[in-house]
């Protein structure tokens, strides 16, 4: 398991090297204290100059500019712009479900989510953004480690999944104000449950991307004839006499939903794109990361 | 059985099966095939959609047709269907098999019982009794005549039968069913062997009387070919084969096998147009000869075409030393040339010093007074005599001289002259053989004459020792055993000088037997038992004595009768045995014909019947695995990558292995690259295009490489085939080439690359597989290498590397020994000193080769393991001085090196 899952990183370092650090843009920073790369406007630890000041008793003497104190008779203090470092949780579905492929030559689900999400994750880390897995109540981490944390999550992900929570949706986890979140899955569940289970980040002021992953089997319903279709997550079966007979029908209900998320995503300022495992992965990560620089309320296909 | 045209139905009644088909189809195409299973994510989407058109709820039409035929096949094949189905019993009434059973129904053997087992299951069916006789007499001495007995029973009996290796004996069997009670009624069958052997109309007439007879007898073509004994002379050994009718097959081909049972020749034979009889003339060396066990008929398989040969067919080589060179200008006053023309006809003489003859194996020795006897050959004479050699002695006026102790009895000094102008005495007649001769019973002519001869002196033993005597009591002819051989003296010459025996047919009738002396044959009186040590059996195989055999006196070997007691085989002991051959007792073969009163013989027949149950089974079996594999693409068990796989492994495992076999024959061994070749170290060979040459070439270089892998650090892949043409040769280190007198000359292109190979370091073995005799493939070869940079040769010396590379070899025998072994000659010192080529006659792959189980392929001559052995150690060092260059000729300064050093 962690042969496969070293190899994943490594395809995902690989696919993300392509593509520029990803700085995400965040009108809102959230209210860590780890030090970042976005200014917060105020005076604070930082990089980048800020303003001078005049001295004032209980200054520390090593914060005096010297050369700036020199041109005139009062005494400065140099301060920096406060620069704090966007945090993002990453989120892969790993349920059963995910573990799909319509077609030998295909990729499982899973495979093109977990692929997505560390070479997202690797992006933001070269940004100097702090990431973290979704649902493990971990603190976001810059650097290495916090990939490293990130393929761990995924790896034991397989292990804590039950019956009961066959991890379809995030195990809600409190989360600063303002932060960010990136989801990875299919979301083929009921859209009150997908409503409820976002709702409760949206909340607390978090933006957030979510990138539906599909089979093309799941669009196209390509069976014939007489089929018992047996659902993934014990959902039950369905036995249809003519599958051709019902794939019109089936198409819109999947159009529908897609509508669904859209509009949930819409409604929380979120995010939402649908990407299929025949299509590239690059493509997709190219359209998270617009999306994830891009001002609010693009969506599409990435 | 219900009949409908040719086809038959045994089981007629499982027709009705049929009658359920319709519904079954009904069934077929209600019942829906389960539906196939998909799990898929998207489920939930799914669950409550509602399907417009439910359908598809019932078997495609293919399919119900498919199982339709399935069902439909197993029905008809329950049903048992016969093709051309024969009813050759009408009637009723019990059914009475007359069965043929002697040495020609071996031929067609299966047929017969096959016939058999048809009639009596018929009967069976039908509900007869049945009832069996049989014509040739049982191992016990009688003849089968069962009672009726249920079917049941007398199918056991006559499955139990088995041809006889002796002739079938109607007189008795017409005796036999002439005392069968019959009601009249019976259906009775001949199963002849469709021969008429003068009695055939009586025995059908007898069997007339039981009820209808019908009778089957085998096509003239198809009776058996009859192989009498061969007539030896001096040049060869004269075959008579004769066949029963001229539709029989023209060719037909001769196999000689020795004692162990391996083929030593195969001879084809043709009967010219219209003739039943040929004659096959089989000229084998002296050595092969003597080997001869057991000639037969490829492919008749009866015991009146195998011909079992013993001592008589034998020709013991003679030697003959007499005093001085031969005279070819006046030969009637030489001595050895009476004792030539006395044992020509019936062995081979051979002239020479006592030392060269004994260098090979002989059964006498001839000394044609050649005077004083040097003390190392009389040694080596004594010691051979007392293996078991005869040597018989001549007198002369050599010998009359001085005294020899190499003779049977003393002798009195001088010679003793009877008759002549200065005597009374008239030349002496010769008296009759006393019974303790080994002459004795041979008829003395009158005319013999002795004029001069020598004296023994007189001993108590003297007239033990002797074999012959003169009218007055004088021994002309004395003996002495010598450990397991005889000393003969014969006390007057062997030509015309001091008598006229030398002239007249009685010295060839008494050489005659002083070689069969040699032979070991008739030395311990004539009037012994021979026990039965081999026997023939129906099919002419050589096999333990048969249950019934007795032993036959020795006077009685050439005369008896093949039969019950005394079955065709081998009698005596191993050392001497004799031969009783069924041919000789056979009448010519002469078909039966026309039995008259309307009966006319039915042939055989084995193949019109046909059984077409298992075809249709296999069909239904086909159809069922069709069907299985249907219903699981139908459920989505089998997509179609897999259904593409499964298809092609199957189509491989049809199609490959033929395809396979050839392509192994034809390129390379195993199907191995040229690149594989250079992975490990093999020997090689070029093809000559003769394929039994080839064969034992790759079969000798196998037995070579085996042998070299087990005693030597060589590890010798299996050996190629190479094509010098177009085949890399750099790989390998030494490659065999034999030369046949077909062998083509070398292109100059080819023989460029081949001098490129020797003279980078390549060794090529040069075999002309002649026995180093007729020079004529010598001469091929030279032909053939003509474009070949082959330097000057020379014999190898004794002290060359080959003899001492591997194992110490003083010679180099292959299949052949005496001929000679020829390298380059020394001195050229490219290649390490290694000779490029080696070239010899001996045949060495005939030596080396060994079948699959490891056994020789064929004997070596004059013969003997240690031949075999000497010739895999010239192999191996052969193989060594390729291998290691002039490592092996340096180690001869190893001490000087040692010495050095350590100092």
């Amino acid at each position: 398991m962690s042969g496969s899952v070293a190899e994943l990183h490594q395809r995902a370092e690989l696919l993300a090297a392509n593509l520029p650090p990803l700085l995400i843009r965040a009108d809102r920073v959230a209210a860590t204290v780890s030090q970042g790369v976005h200014g917060r406007r105020r005076v604070g630890q930082g990089e980048t100059f800020w303003q001078y000041r005049r001295y004032e008793a209980g200054d520390p003497i090593q914060k005096i500019d010297w050369r700036r104190s020199a041109k005139s008779d009062l005494v400065y203090i140099r301060e920096n712009e406060w620069e704090a470092a966007q945090s993002v949780w990453l989120w892969s579905d790993g349920s059963p479900s995910m573990r799909y492929a319509s077609n030998r030559r295909l990729p499982q689900k899973v495979d093109h989510a977990d692929l997505l999400m560390l070479a997202t994750a690797s992006l933001l880390v070269r940004a100097g953004e702090h990431v973290a897995p979704l649902g493990w109540g971990i603190t976001p981490t810059a650097g290495r480690t916090a990939l490293l944390l990130l393929a761990q999550a995924l790896e034991d992900r397989a292990i804590t999944a039950n019956d009961n929570h066959p991890g379809s949706l995030p195990r809600f986890e409190p989360l600063p104000r303002h932060g960010g979140i990136v989801m990875f899955g299919d979301f083929l569940e009921p859209l009150e449950d997908i409503h409820k289970a976002i709702g409760r980040y949206v909340d607390r002021g978090i933006t957030g991307h979510m990138l539906q992953i599909l089979d093309p089997a799941e669009r196209e319903l390509p069976f014939g004839g007489r089929t018992r279709f047996e659902g993934m997550e014990n959902e039950g079966t369905a036995l249809i006499g003519r599958v051709e007979g019902i794939r019109e029908q089936y198409r819109d209900r999947l159009g529908r939903h897609r509508d669904g998320l859209e509009a949930i995503a819409r409604t929380a300022g979120w995010t939402f794109a649908t990407h299929y495992t025949n299509q590239s992965v690059e493509t997709a990560l190219l359209g998270l990361f617009m999306a994830l620089t891009a001002p609010r309320g693009t969506q599409g296909t990435y | 059985m219900v009949s409908i045209g040719a086809l038959s139905f045994v089981a007629p009644w499982a027709l009705l099966g049929l009658l359920a088909l319709p519904a079954l189809w009904w069934l077929l195409r209600i019942i829906p095939p389960a539906p196939r299973r998909v799990r898929f994510p998207a489920i939930r989407l799914i669950m409550r959609l509602v399907n417009p058109e439910e359908s598809s709820a019932k078997t495609p039409l293919w399919l119900a047709l498919l199982r339709f035929a399935l069902v439909a096949a197993v029905i008809i094949a329950a049903s048992h269907p016969v093709l051309n189905a024969t009813d050759r019993v009408e009637g009723d009434g019990p059914l009475i098999l007359a069965i043929d059973d002697g040495w020609s129904s071996a031929r067609n053997w299966e047929d017969r019982r096959d016939t058999m087992t048809a009639l009596i299951d018929q009967a069976a069916r039908e509900g007869r009794a049945a009832g069996l006789i049989t014509t040739a007499r049982q191992s016990g001495g009688d003849q089968v005549s069962v009672s009726l007995l249920p079917a049941a029973e007398a199918k056991e009996r006559a499955l139990a039968l088995q041809p006889k290796p002796w002739p079938v004996d109607r007189t008795a069997a017409i005796a036999l069913v002439n005392a069968v009670q019959s009601s009249g009624d019976a259906q009775v069958v001949w199963l002849s062997n469709g021969l008429h052997m003068g009695n055939a109309d009586a025995f059908a007439e007898a069997l007339g009387k039981l009820g209808t007879l019908s009778v089957l007898a085998d096509l003239p073509g198809d009776l058996p070919t009859v192989m009498l004994p061969p007539k030896a002379d001096s040049q060869g050994l004269g075959l008579t084969i004769r066949r029963a009718a001229t539709s029989a097959p023209d060719n037909l081909v001769v196999r000689a096998r020795d004692e162990d049972g391996r083929v030593l020749a195969r001879r084809e034979v043709s009967y010219g147009a219209g003739e039943t009889e040929t004659e096959l003339r089989l000229d084998f060396p002296v050595e092969i000869r003597n080997r001869l066990d057991q000639l037969e008929i490829e492919g008749e398989n009866h015991a009146g075409a195998v011909v079992l040969m013993d001592e008589r067919w034998r020709r013991r080589p003679v030697g003959l030393v007499s005093a001085s060179e031969r005279r070819n200008d006046q030969p009637l006053l030489d001595d050895a040339f009476y004792l030539d023309r006395a044992l020509d006809p019936f062995t081979e003489v051979r002239n020479g010093a006592v030392a060269d003859l004994l260098k090979r194996e002989l059964s006498l020795i001839v000394l044609a007074d050649p005077g004083r006897l040097a003390d190392a050959d009389r040694q080596s004479l004594v010691r051979w005599m007392e293996d078991g050699g005869v040597v018989v002695r001549f007198a002369g006026p050599r010998l009359a001289g001085e005294q020899d102790p190499l003779l049977p009895v003393r002798l009195r000094k001088g010679d003793r002259k009877l008759g002549g102008a200065l005597s009374w005495t008239r030349p002496a007649r010769m008296a009759a053989f006393p019974e303790t001769s080994p002459f004795h019973g041979i008829g003395i002519p009158n005319d013999v004459v002795v004029r001069r001869q020598v004296l023994a002196q007189p001993s108590v033993d003297l007239p033990d020792k002797t074999w012959a005597r003169l009218a007055d009591g004088t021994p002309l002819v004395t003996a002495e055993k010598q450990e397991n051989g005889w000393l003969v003296f014969v006390h007057t010459t062997a030509d015309p000088k001091w008598s006229t025996l030398a002239l007249s047919g009685l010295f060839v009738e008494m050489m005659q037997q002083l070689v069969q002396l040699g032979r070991g044959i008739a030395a311990d009186g004539e009037d012994r038992m021979l026990a039965p040590l081999r026997s023939v059996n129906g099919f002419g195989r050589i096999i333990a004595p048969l249950p019934g055999a007795q032993a036959i006196p020795a006077t009685d070997i050439l005369s008896a009768q093949p039969g019950p007691a005394n079955p065709p085989g081998f009698y005596g002991d191993e050392t001497s045995r004799r031969a009783l051959n069924l041919s000789p007792a056979l009448p010519v073969p002469a078909p039966m014909g026309g039995l008259g009163a309307g009966i006319e013989p039915q042939p055989y027949q084995e193949s019109r019947e046909t059984d077409i149950r298992p075809i249709v089974l296999t069909l239904a079996l086909l159809l069922a695995l069709a069907d299985i594999i249907a219903s699981m693409a139908l459920r989505g068990l089998f997509t179609f990558n897999r259904a593409a796989a499964a298809a092609a492994v199957l189509l491989a495992a049809v199609i490959v292995p033929p395809v396979n076999a050839p392509a192994q024959a034809q390129t390379l061994v195993d199907g191995e690259s040229p690149f594989d070749a250079a992975l490990r170290v093999r020997l090689a060979y070029v093809p000559t295009g003769d394929g039994t040459i080839d064969d034992t070439v790759l079969a000798g270089l196998r037995g070579l490489s085996l042998v070299a892998n087990s005693r030597t650090a060589a590890e010798l892949a299996e050996p190629m085939a190479i094509d010098p043409a177009s085949d890399e040769l750099a790989f390998f280190p030494l490659i065999y080439w034999p030369v046949t007198e077909n062998s083509e000359t070398i292109p100059p292109e080819v023989a460029a690359r081949v001098n490129t190979y020797l003279k980078r370091g390549g060794t090529i073995l040069f075999d002309t597989r002649d026995e180093g005799g007729a020079n004529f493939v010598g001469q091929r070869l030279q032909v053939m290498g003509r474009h070949l940079d082959i330097p000057p040769l020379t014999q190898v010396p004794t002290n060359h590397v080959l003899t001492r590379s591997y194992y110490l070899l003083r010679d180099f025998p292959g299949r052949w020994t005496g001929g000679r072994v020829w390298v380059e000659r020394d001195g050229s010192r490219a290649n390490d000193g290694v000779s490029s080529v080696i070239v010899g006659s001996h045949d060495w792959a005939g030596a080396w080769a060994i079948d699959r189980t490891r056994r020789p392929l064929y004997p070596v001559v004059p013969g003997g393991e240690r031949q075999r052995e000497m010739s895999y150690r010239f192999g191996i060092n052969m193989l060594m001085y390729a291998l290691t260059g002039n490592y092996k000729a340096d180690q001869v300064h190893l001490p000087a090196i040692l010495e050095r050093l350590g100092q």
